[in-house]
């Protein structure tokens, strides 16, 4: 981490350092359950073990932090593939994938594999069409990029302007996400626990930029990674005796089957349900976990499977992150690290809503004889459940018990009524998790704003002005998620559908025709993203309003149909304009090269020495 | 950036082109291919199981994730050789 900026060779003691991060957690976790054993109070063990790390993450941040231009946009182009892959995977997973992805499991089983499915395929688009090459053309934004490419002020702006959809509903959601996770386990109240969150990930973006953000976000990785893995091991141990969750949550299909039934839930008809995902409100879990295409058809599954592979291939925070390795090579093998990530949580998020929901229906069956199980005093207290005998005859059935989408991962413990210290230690790796994406978001909204926009408007050959720009963009765009979020409602899975949407209709297309089509001009470019944006716009505002794109396979269908309209209308004002300037066409070919430097920093370079030879004459 | 290619250079550029779209295609194309088929006969196929889950969930579930992996490692070593001949005929050329 210390390593001089221009040195592309990455610190040979980062494995060391990181293996003491992670011995460091396990033991904190070791001895906070040895505290719990000689009665330290529960508040005590929560606040030890989402403090600690998180004074640990600010550490990092601190020690990683630089004035260094290079150093703050892409972390010295120097991070070792598969630490960039960790942070890559958990802006891609987050807090909502942790929290609101395992809870819709849990509500629609089989039909919400769509979302998984995309993200991870998302990662293999990324990988094999638009990676490599962003990273040989090294722009600092993507924005940026599109601006390099076509020459074009106009078109980097616009990138810059559209970005701020996705990237900030992706904020809110995040920030939402972490500070409810906070309130529950610290003495905060909701508003405080936003402040909290918000300023930590401010400190941290502000701190180090992208350098901070890595080095940081990787140790949020480790330890989300532990606090997944330790509970869900320990609740599989206890109910298959085997440690290999994703193998055995199969064997428990039947009782998990026969639970259901118990508690009065049968297949659904498709349009059982208007709204496919389930609110963040505890409601009512209504459709059996293996029933195939009950919310939803098959087609409707496919276009939410490729809304979120779009969307996660042309996401802007994650394309941040192009320029981060040492090559073209690494960048590509670091993606495919991230693809390995994202499916190991994908495969396991299952196998943790499988077990919860098992769990809870099986006690829920035995009420009138065992009375009302133990764990459900504890989360009706954080409002995760709620239960009530409403038509008296003794029982609950699925239609009396109400579950909080987002509370599947917290409660899944406390179900199996595992040592309290596991419970926090859950809490502990979602936050960890949604701060590491919180944080890429905050700083890819407000580097891109600084930058992009600004930068481009008032351009100063002096390095702190512009590094200065870039952390009032980040405050600026902390205090805006802040007042977002106390003026509006957010839906931190409902905004994550919306973001992948607007990703995916707005930056898909262009990207593919900016990358792989050397006809492809500024105009083009201009009239892409702007079909793609304004359609999905429309779509979302007034479709929603005549019952258009209101759900989310509604959504996805309408930002499939934007991509489409925006790649055609891309082709069509590239080849009805002015043909590529020779320039662009130059760019174009020296961008598919496959060895040497960056593009940017290449120019970069003829600049300084031209602006030394004109000095000396 | 502006300098001419010659004859040969452009030879090896076009070649490593079409076999980078050639390899992308086959990449991508897989596996859409492989999600499409599997949803289309997912309910079919969950009348067989797999290591004690239905076929069909399994292959969503788990599956089609290990294979999109496998595709993506496979991808960036056949990526890498054809960068690797790319570079090693431009500097014979």
């Amino acid at each position: 981490m210390s390593a001089p900026s221009r040195q592309r060779t990455p610190n040979p003691h980062l494995g060391a350092y990181y293996g003491i991060v992670a011995s460091a957690f396990v033991s904190l976790v070791i001895l906070l359950a040895m505290a719990e054993q000689l009665g330290w109070s529960d508040g005590a063990i929560a606040r030890s073990l989402i403090l600690l790390p998180l004074a640990a993450y600010l550490a990092i941040a601190v020690a990683s932090r630089t004035l260094h231009l290079e150093d703050f946009f892409v972390s010295g182009r120097r991070v070792p593939q598969v630490y960039n892959a960790l942070v890559l995977a958990a802006i891609a997973v987050g807090g909502t994938g942790f929290f609101a992805y395992t809870g819709a499991i849990l509500f629609l089983g089989f039909d919400a594999l769509a979302i998984g499915l995309g993200w991870t395929c998302g990662f293999l688009l990324a990988a094999v069409l638009f990676v490599p090459y962003l990273r040989r053309a090294g722009a600092y934004t993507l924005p940026a990029f599109f601006g390099q490419r076509f020459q074009s002020r106009e078109a980097r702006i616009a990138a810059s302007v559209l970005q701020v959809a996705p990237t900030a509903l992706l904020l809110a959601a995040e920030i939402k996400i972490a500070a409810v996770v906070a309130s529950i386990f610290l003495p905060l109240s909701f508003w405080l626990a936003v402040l909290l969150v918000t300023l930590f990930v401010a400190a941290v973006g502000i701190l180090g930029g992208m350098r901070s953000l890595t080095w940081s976000g990787s140790a949020e990785f480790i330890a989300g990674a532990v606090g997944l893995a330790v509970p869900l091991i320990a609740v599989s141990v206890l109910l298959t005796n085997l440690p290999a969750p994703q193998l055995t949550y199969g064997e428990m299909f039947g009782s998990l089957q026969t639970a259901e039934t118990a508690a009065g839930m049968a297949p659904l008809a498709h349009d059982a349900i208007a709204s496919v995902l389930p609110q963040a409100a505890p409601a009512q879990v209504t459709k059996p976990f293996l029933q195939a295409f009950g919310t939803i058809s098959e087609a409707g599954f496919f276009v939410l499977f490729l809304c979120f592979a779009l969307g996660t291939a042309a996401l802007p925070s994650l394309l941040a992150r192009s320029g981060v390795t040492r090559s073209v090579a690494d960048q590509r093998r670091s993606t495919a690290w991230a693809l390995l990530l994202v499916a190991l949580f994908v495969i396991t998020a299952p196998a943790l809503a499988a077990f919860a929901k098992l769990l809870m229906f099986r006690d829920m069956a035995l009420v009138p004889t065992q009375g009302l199980p133990a764990w459900l005093s504890t989360l009706s207290q954080w409002q995760l459940v709620q239960a009530s005998d409403i038509n008296g005859d003794g029982t609950i059935g699925a239609g009396e018990l109400l579950i909080a989408r987002n509370g599947v991962a917290l409660a899944l413990p406390v179900l199996a009524e595992l040592p309290y210290v596991l419970t926090a230690l859950m809490a502990t790796a979602g936050l960890g998790i949604a701060l590491t994406a919180a944080g890429s978001h905050l700083f890819t909204l407000g580097v891109s704003l600084a930058d992009d926009i600004y930068g481009v408007l008032d351009r100063r050959p002096v390095e702190l002005p512009r590094l200065m720009a870039a952390w009032a963009a980040i405050g600026a765009c902390a205090l805006g998620a802040i007042s977002f979020l106390l003026i509006a409602e957010v839906d931190a899975l409902h905004n994550v559908v919306t973001a992948f949407a607007f990703a995916a209709a707005t930056f898909f297309p262009v990207l593919l025709l900016a990358i792989w089509w050397p006809r492809c001009t500024a105009w083009g470019a201009l009239a892409s993203m702007g079909t793609g944006f304004i359609i999905l716009f429309l779509a979302v505002t007034l479709g929603g309003i005549i019952g258009v794109a209101e759900t989310a396979v509604g959504i996805a269908t309408a930002s499939l149909i934007a991509a489409v309209l925006a790649a055609g209308a891309g082709v069509g004002a590239s080849l009805y304009g002015p043909a590529p300037a020779p320039f662009d066409t130059a760019y174009y070919e020296e961008m598919r090269k496959p060895e040497g430097e960056a593009i940017f920093d290449l120019a970069q370079v003829r600049a300084a020495t031209e602006a030394a030879r004109a000095t000396e004459e | 950036m502006t300098a001419e290619l010659t004859e040969t250079e452009q030879a090896v550029r076009d070649r490593h082109q079409l076999r980078t779209l050639a390899v992308a295609i086959t990449t991508i194309s897989a596996v859409l291919c492989a999600v499409g088929v599997t949803i289309v006969y997912a309910v079919s196929l969950n009348r067989l199981w797999f290591l004690h889950f239905p076929l069909g969930f399994y292959l969503l579930a788990q599956g089609l994730l290990i294979f999109a992996v496998v595709v993506a490692f496979w991808y960036v070593r056949v990526q890498e050789r054809i960068d690797h001949t790319r570079s090693i005929n431009e500097e014979i050329a």
